[in-house]
């Protein structure tokens, strides 16, 4: 019987014990153990910084990885693919379930849905050790971002809805798109407001140190919105203050002297003095952190030694843009016979060219971005083959181009000593002649020779009166080295990329009529 | 003597026992003693170890021999009694016989009597909820590794299909329908005490693979969480169906709970079995892919319709041979061979059950075997009148090589798109790359990739289960069950480096995985049973707690010294990276339960559970959850009045009942807002990675069950058959954002949308069970059972703002969407364009309706383009015209079980089939796209449209994968439906009096085959597909499934 009772004991107690271990509040509480939560996370002034790091890179690998591309060269003429994930853009019939399509949608949406969250969180709950400095400046590198991912969504698809806060809209996804002058309206007010809160920066040689956006960096971009608008007063004014602000340098102009046009494609010259704002890539363990482009522009793995790629080539009719002498030629497009010392290849260090170069059949391959196989000008690669060279979002050189245009403001030509010197300083670190003169037709000329496989004609092509875009479309040859090919742009606006059919199927607002945006 | 006798009674109503004890002894004594020797046999003439002889009326007896022998003293007048658990109990009158063999017969309905309901058992005529029961005979025989594959066509209202042939892959079983949209619609499993979630994808604990990169290889690639459990040490299967019988477990019983009991010892002499087997298995199908000479005209047509210069080497195509045929270079002969021996036996007190056993399989696909181990002692004893004690422990090591099956590098797809005229070696011996192209567009040499590259798991897998069982007083007991499990998982996974024609891999790659995970759960579970005259109660109250911890350790380390030793200790420093991921969830649950029955006519159950789960938010309301059933049953047969019928009809019962359960199987802290750490050129960064819910709640289910059961011709005719309607209610679905708002997926920076309660599923269906026996104790004895499950499932509400549209990453790198759920229609149904064939006429493409797809200009069709129907008649081919094109959900599923038995002979046959379900077959999209060079196509490609070739339906080459000819159409909707002759097995029992001369007690030698024939007008490989990684929304979609193969096995079964 003493048993029996002890056993009645010995029942209760470990009853009570459990009952103790699963009633207790601390056993169902379960915070996240191996991340932080926004609500403890921002409490020290490196933890701000930190939090603004994913817009430089995470945010736009969806949009850079192939997409910025397709669309900025392919579609623009400058390249070639028979790569049919591309190839629509070759004959500029885009439809709205073509995947890079949708991954560029993604990407540039990411970045506003992420600058949103840091411009919201750190407006509202942040420790008192945080310094007012600090918060400041992670929120005008968010409102940079989401200024230029706006800027890129804009130029693509035209009216869109102007989102400041994407929680507000789980409930409601059915938002009404807001006119294009309301976008442009509210990316000049980010950038006003970055040039506002953003430090003072001076680029110097400490490369490491230039990576993050700056004053001088939202105004150029402020300069660049309001070209597009033929603004070309305040374009003008900010290119200026730049220009006389000394924080940028043209590599190899007369103050890097030192430097070359193709030394700034080199992945150890990352954010050097011309880089006025660049997407920056590393080489890590997981997917999605550096850049696709060597590996989707080298012709043959022979120079990448990636087990894919190769998607893109030069367009004939890029190839036949450059001037005779031009150093940009042989730094943008590889042609038989060209050699590049700073690449290195499956057989070893320096680049010869073999005659029978034929990327995608355009009897060529791309050079910009090309920084062959792993090497120490070259820097690692990722298990994916990809690399840590950045993308330029803007180089000093075309501010330079930006300032001519604004002097030129929509004239037929201009000898003013402003527009030539900028105008100049970009042709002469070419290798080529200073010019007296210039017309808007040499102008545009100069940005696409400069400015090729960075992603960035097709934008230029948008803005300008399209019957000259039509032109200059009808007269490219889009086809490889032996087949000539001439493609007719379609009727309409056809510089605008249609929405996205999985969103416009959860908001069909999106083809409504835009409404006026309350910028209250 | 009348008077005498009279005294003699009342002489011993005084009290004289003691004396009369002595009396009747002593007359015993004086009583004729005849010592009687026999042997106790089954139905097949096997001596039965272990069975009871005794002599009636008395507590004399002894028990069989190893060899069914036995010996016993008795009087000649007495009668011997017979009796053994499973078989009908014999009585012999001795009459001076020296010599009595007993054949016993199994009693199959005393088999059947117990049946496992969760917390407890119940005789299976008091059952009022739906429960399926499987023996471990059943499942015996089948050469399949893991027990969820065995449970195919056994169970109605079961339907499992393989998602993969990959050994050691996961299955989906879903229980009555689909009942979960974004949660796993896999069953809990209860193993020995220990729940097990069905869950493959950690969806709700870790969110990781256990094998492979996080993100690397997203492809079909899942394991079975019941890889690690020896099916051999199984002995019975409960499937508990409806809601009425799962609300006990509350929270996680919404798609139903599959309770596994293995082996335990029986009283007796010990007993020694050994089983082996050996299996063949080998595709059955390929596909008609190109050869080299197709493939060259093919290369030089595409070319001319593209505008591309044509290859020289092709200039003369018939020149040519027949090129690599890559399906045959990656498909083998695999072996399956297994080994498990096992101990049993008890004594007084104690039973025990020992095992081990080894598997060992090759896959079909190269690069892909499973070796299990598995180690099982079950014990349990009687320590005091009062107290009982046991543990059920096993340990399982799996150890498997996973072969390339990801989406888009998969093997199988890749091998029938890969080109003819590359050959899978070179002269030397060394494997031989694509033939260098300006394109850059090649496929791996599959072969080389999948011998070269290793992705091995090491699985080790430790659970078990301890209670102590205390009856105070009679009626009452008290459980204590303490069960863990455990697993540790390495995956190793590494790229060496290679060089193969123009492809090379020049930084050898490796991915460590390290994962550990355990849980614990604390049972304390108090039941009273007492009867009174007719009334049966049983009560139940009961406290559960469970906690699941996991840690995971992910390494890659890049650029080694040598291929052969793939140590992070010998890679390049600057090419390592670590990270890791941890978390834990917690249950805690209390409920009870009353089963009242009255004299075995009318039974009721009623219980409740209340739940408190960790993933609800602990400041909201949500964080308890309750879970109510009620069920009962009226047997008419037991009433007086059917007395009259019961020589026709039998066992006529009615059920009816009624539940509610939850599901809360979603990831953890989806109701706080939490960041994703990114690295950067800047360094590490943090980034949102979700969109909060904190009013995040339990999924519910409301069903109801209706059923009857009857048995005919002496109850050797049985049927069951259920009704049942599911609701699924606030079913936890992550919410379908736009990409606008989110950003695109989380781990792309974008934010993941909020897991939300929305919407109502339905799910209706009737499942029947038939089951014949002959008399089993004939010669020749046959038994049957169909089962038959039927089922409707309809969404009938969901937020009008949302739409369900789910796509997949197809082999060509692109994502198409594949399927659609909107109200009024079952869910994942495949979406897309209604095709009307090729345009064929100048009339037909004057009429056909432009297409605008976004474009900026509506693009009118050529000939040779697939003309599609305009649902909205506004004369263009738009998004809007898309339409449900199939249904990936079958109209019934059947399983049709027959076993003869004739002397030692058996032959079992099993037939399984689905029927009236459709298939997108994207393997057939990608190898007839024509839209780029260098890739290898079916051969049904080549026939194309051209002007010369207006008939065909195979539209004009264009080299533009977004072309409106590509879009997801009827035209690669294929009827699924099939019939499998699934299992062919016979056997033969040698003679107990031969195999007795070598102390067998029991020889049986087996052969079958599986999987033997498939009667289906599907084209693909298998046209059982299964759920893409156990999505209910990508079901039916064959996306380069590893098919299941067909498969010869012999084995022996031995008995000591």
């Amino acid at each position: 019987m003493k048993k029996y009772i002890m056993n009645v004991k010995s029942l209760f107690l470990l009853l009570s014990a459990a009952t103790v271990v699963s009633c207790s509040d601390e056993f169902l509480n379960r915070p996240p153990e191996d991340t932080l939560t926004v609500d403890n996370y921002f409490s020290s002034d490196a933890q701000v910084a930190a939090s603004t790091n994913g817009l430089y890179n995470r945010t736009w690998f969806n949009f850079h990885n192939k997409a910025f591309f397709a669309i900025g060269e392919i579609g623009s003429g400058n390249g070639f693919s028979y790569s049919s994930d591309v190839a629509s853009l070759k004959t500029l019939t885009i439809s709205s379930t073509d995947p890079e399509l949708i991954n560029a949608w993604r990407g540039l949406w990411a970045t506003v849905a992420q600058s949103n969250n840091i411009i919201n969180n750190l407006a509202t709950g942040v420790s008192p050790a945080v310094s007012q400095g600090a918060i400041d400046t992670a929120i005008g590198e968010a409102k940079f971002m989401r200024g230029l991912a706006y800027f890129y969504i804009v130029r693509l698809w035209g009216p869109v809805p102007i989102m400041e806060n994407n929680l507000e809209y789980v409930n409601t996804p059915l938002i009404p798109t807001n006119p294009e002058s309301d976008i442009y309206e509210f990316i000049e007010r980010n950038f006003e407001s970055a040039i506002e809160l953003l430090p003072e920066k001076v680029r110097g040689s400490n490369y490491s140190s230039n990576a993050r956006v700056s004053k001088g960096s939202a105004k150029a971009f402020l300069a660049k919105v309001h070209l597009y608008q033929q603004e070309y007063t305040e374009a003008r004014q900010l290119a200026e203050e730049v220009i006389n602000s000394g924080e940028f340098k043209l590599y190899g102009g007369p103050e890097l002297p030192g430097k070359t046009f193709g030394d700034l494609f080199l992945t150890v010259n990352n954010n050097n003095e011309e880089s006025i704002a660049a997407m920056q890539w590393v080489a890590s363990g997981s997917y999605g952190t550096a850049s696709n482009a060597n590996t989707q522009f080298a012709y043959s793995p022979y120079i990448n030694m990636a087990t894919y790629g190769g998607v893109f080539a030069p367009s004939q009719d890029l190839i036949g843009a450059f001037e005779p002498g031009d150093i940009r030629r042989k730094e943008t497009v590889m042609l038989p016979g060209d050699v590049y010392p700073n690449i290195t290849t499956a057989d070893g260090p320096g680049l010869v060219v073999p005659a029978d170069i034929d990327a995608q059949g355009s009897g060529a391959g791309i050079k910009k971005y090309v920084v062959g196989k792993t090497s120490d000008l070259a820097g690692p690669a990722d298990s994916w083959g990809m690399m840590e060279n950045n993308t330029y979002f803007m180089r000093y050189a075309e501010l330079l181009l930006i300032h001519a245009e604004a002097v030129l403001a929509g004239a037929g030509s201009t000898s003013d000593g402003a527009a030539l010197n900028s105008y100049n300083m970009v042709r002469e670190r070419a290798g080529l002649d200073p010019v007296a003169s210039f017309t808007f037709e040499d102008l545009f000329h100069e940005r696409r020779v400069e400015l090729a496989f960075e992603g960035d004609y097709w934008y230029d092509l948008g803005r300008i009166p399209q019957s000259m875009a039509i032109a200059i479309i009808t007269a490219q040859d889009r086809g490889d080295a032996t087949n000539s090919v001439f493609v007719t742009p379609p009727s309409g606006d056809f510089l605008r990329l249609p929405y996205p059919a999985t969103d416009l199927a959860q908001n069909p607002l999106l083809n409504q009529d835009p409404v006026p945006y309350n910028f209250d | 003597m009348g008077i005498t006798l009279h005294y003699f009674t009342k002489w011993l109503g005084r009290g004289n026992t003691v004396l009369y004890l002595l009396l009747f002894c002593s007359i015993g004594a004086l009583q004729a003693q005849t010592t009687v020797t026999g042997v106790v046999a089954d139905n097949n003439g096997m001596g039965i170890p272990g069975v009871n002889v005794t002599i009636k009326g008395t507590t004399t007896g002894v028990a069989t021999d190893t060899d069914g022998k036995y010996t016993i003293t008795a009087p000649d007048s007495a009668t011997l009694i017979f009796s053994y658990i499973g078989f009908n109990s014999q009585e012999v009158a001795v009459d001076g016989k020296e010599l009595i063999n007993i054949t016993l017969d199994e009693n199959v309905q005393t088999m059947d009597e117990i049946v496992v309901i969760g917390y407890g058992t119940q005789r299976r005529q008091d059952i009022n909820s739906s429960i399926s029961s499987i023996s471990s005979e059943d499942i015996e025989d089948l050469p399949q590794v893991s027990i969820d594959q065995m449970l195919q066509g056994k169970a109605s209202g079961v339907v499992v299909t393989n998602n993969s042939g990959q050994p050691g892959s996961s299955t989906s079983i879903r229980i009555r329908g689909i009942g979960s949209i974004s949660g796993t619609n896999e069953p809990l499993y209860v193993i020995d005490g220990v729940p097990i979630s069905g869950d493959s994808q950690n969806k709700a604990t870790s969110g990781r693979p256990i094998a492979g990169g996080d993100f690397s290889s997203q492809g079909n690639n899942s394991v079975s969480p019941l890889a690690m459990i020896n099916p051999s040490d199984i002995a019975s299967i409960d499937i508990l169906k409806d809601a009425s019988a799962t609300a006990i477990y509350g929270s996680r019983g919404a798609n139903g709970v599959i309770i596994i009991t293995t082996k335990t010892g029986r009283r007796g002499t010990g007993k020694l079995s050994y089983e082996t087997s050996i299996s063949f298995q080998e595709q059955s199908r390929l596909l008609d892919a190109m050869d080299l000479q197709q493939y060259a005209r093919q290369q030089n047509a595409l070319a001319a319709a593209f505008g591309m210069e044509p290859r020289a080497e092709f200039a003369q195509p018939h020149l040519l041979g027949s090129g690599t045929n890559w399906q045959k270079e990656i498909f083998q002969t695999g072996i399956l061979k297994n080994h498990q021996l096992s101990f049993s036996g008890g004594g007084e007190n104690v039973n025990y059950y020992l095992s081990g056993s080894y598997t060992d399989q090759l896959g079909t696909v190269i690069g892909s075997g499973f070796k299990r181990y598995t180690f099982r002692s079950n014990i349990d004893a009687k320590v005091r009148d009062w107290l009982k004690v046991g543990s059920f422990v096993t340990a399982g090591i799996t150890n498997e090589e996973i072969t390339l099956n990801s989406q888009q590098n998969g093997i199988i797809s890749t091998s029938l798109l890969q080109a003819p005229d590359m050959a899978v070696r070179n002269l030397d011996g060394s494997y031989a790359g694509s033939p260098e192209n300006n394109q850059a567009i090649a496929y791996i040499n599959p072969v080389a990739l999948a011998l070269t590259k290793s992705n091995e798991l090491v699985r080790k897998n430790f659970l078990g289960n301890v209670y102590t069982e205390i009856t105070p007083i009679k009626g009452l007991t008290y459980r204590f069950e303490l069960g863990a499990n455990t697993e540790f998982s390495e995956n190793d996974e590494f790229t060496p480096t290679y060089q193969w024609g123009e492809f090379g891999n020049e930084l050898a790659d490796l991915n460590k995985r390290r994962q550990n995970w355990y849980s614990w759960n604390i049972k304390n579970l108090i039941t009273y049973r007492n009867t009174f005259g007719n009334h049966d109660v049983t009560l139940l109250v009961g406290q559960e707690a469970n906690e699941s911890v996991w840690d995971g350790l992910l390494a890659t380390a890049q650029g080694f010294l040598s291929n052969d030793v793939p140590a992070i200790g010998l890679s390049d420093v600057a090419g390592r990276t670590v990270t890791d991921y941890r978390g834990s969830q917690a249950l805690s649950s209390y409920f009870g339960r009353v089963i009242y029955n009255f004299a075995d006519r009318y039974s009721l159950t009623a219980s409740i559970r209340a739940d408190g789960s960790s993933k609800f938010s602990p400041e909201g309301k949500n964080q308890w959850g309750y879970f109510p059933a009620v069920s009962g049953s009226w047997n008419l047969s037991n009433e007086a009045f059917m007395a009259g019928t019961k020589k026709y009809v039998d066992n006529i019962r009615f059920k009816a009942g009624y539940g509610e359960v939850g599901n809360q199987q979603i990831a953890n802290n989806q109701y706080s807002a939490n960041l994703a750490f990114f690295d950067s050129g800047l360094g590490l960064g943090p980034l949102g990675a979700n969109i909060a819910n904190p009013n995040v709640k339990w999924e519910s289910q409301k069903q109801s069950n209706f059923g009857l059961d009857f048995t005919l011709m002496d109850g050797r005719f049985a049927a069951t058959i259920e009704y049942y309607n599911k609701q699924s209610e606030d079913f936890l679905v992550v919410q379908p954002l736009a990409d606008m708002i989110t950003g695109g997926f989380q781990w792309e920076g974008g934010l993941a949308a909020p897991y939300v309660n929305l919407g109502v599923v339905q799910n209706k269906g009737i499942d029947i069970t038939l089951n014949y026996n002959t008399d089993p104790n004939k010669a020749f004895s046959w038994n049957s059972t169909l089962v038959f499950s039927k089922f409707k499932n309809e969404v009938t509400e969901l937020n009008d703002q949302l739409t369900l549209q789910r796509s997949v990453n197809t082999n060509d790198y692109t994502t198409v969407t594949a399927t659609n759920t909107v109200v009024g229609m079952p869910i994942g149904m495949f979406y897309g364009y209604e095709s009307l064939g090729t345009i064929k006429t100048q009339e037909q493409l004057d009429n056909a309706p432009l297409t605008d797809l976004g474009t900026t200009d509506p693009i009118p069709s050529l000939l040779g383009d697939i003309e599609y129907v305009d649902q909205n008649g506004d004369g263009f081919i738009t998004e809007a015209d898309r339409t449900f094109i199939g249904n990936p959900h079958p109209d019934f599923t059947y399983g049709f079980t027959n076993n003869f038995r004739y002397k030692g002979i058996d032959l079992s046959i099993f037939i399984q089939g689905s029927y009236g379900n459709d298939i997108l077959n994207l393997t057939r999209r990608s190898g007839t796209l024509n839209a780029f060079p260098y890739t290898n196509q079916l051969s049904e490609a080549a026939g194309y449209w051209t002007p010369d070739n207006s008939n065909s339906d195979i539209p004009r080459p264009v080299n533009n994968l977004g072309h409106a000819n590509l879009l997801i159409s009827d035209r690669y909707v294929e009827d699924g439906s099939y019939l499998r002759i699934q299992n062919i097995t016979v056997g033969y029992s040698l003679p107990t009096d031969i195999i007795s001369r070598v102390k067998l007690t029991k020889l049986r030698i087996y052969a079958g085959v599986q999987n033997l024939y498939t009667f289906t007008k599907y084209e693909g490989y298998d046209p059982e597909v299964g759920s893409f990684n156990q999505d209910a929304l990508l079901t039916g979609v064959d996306n380069g499934r590893y098919p299941s193969p067909r498969t010869i096995t012999m084995g022996l079964n031995v008995e000591f």
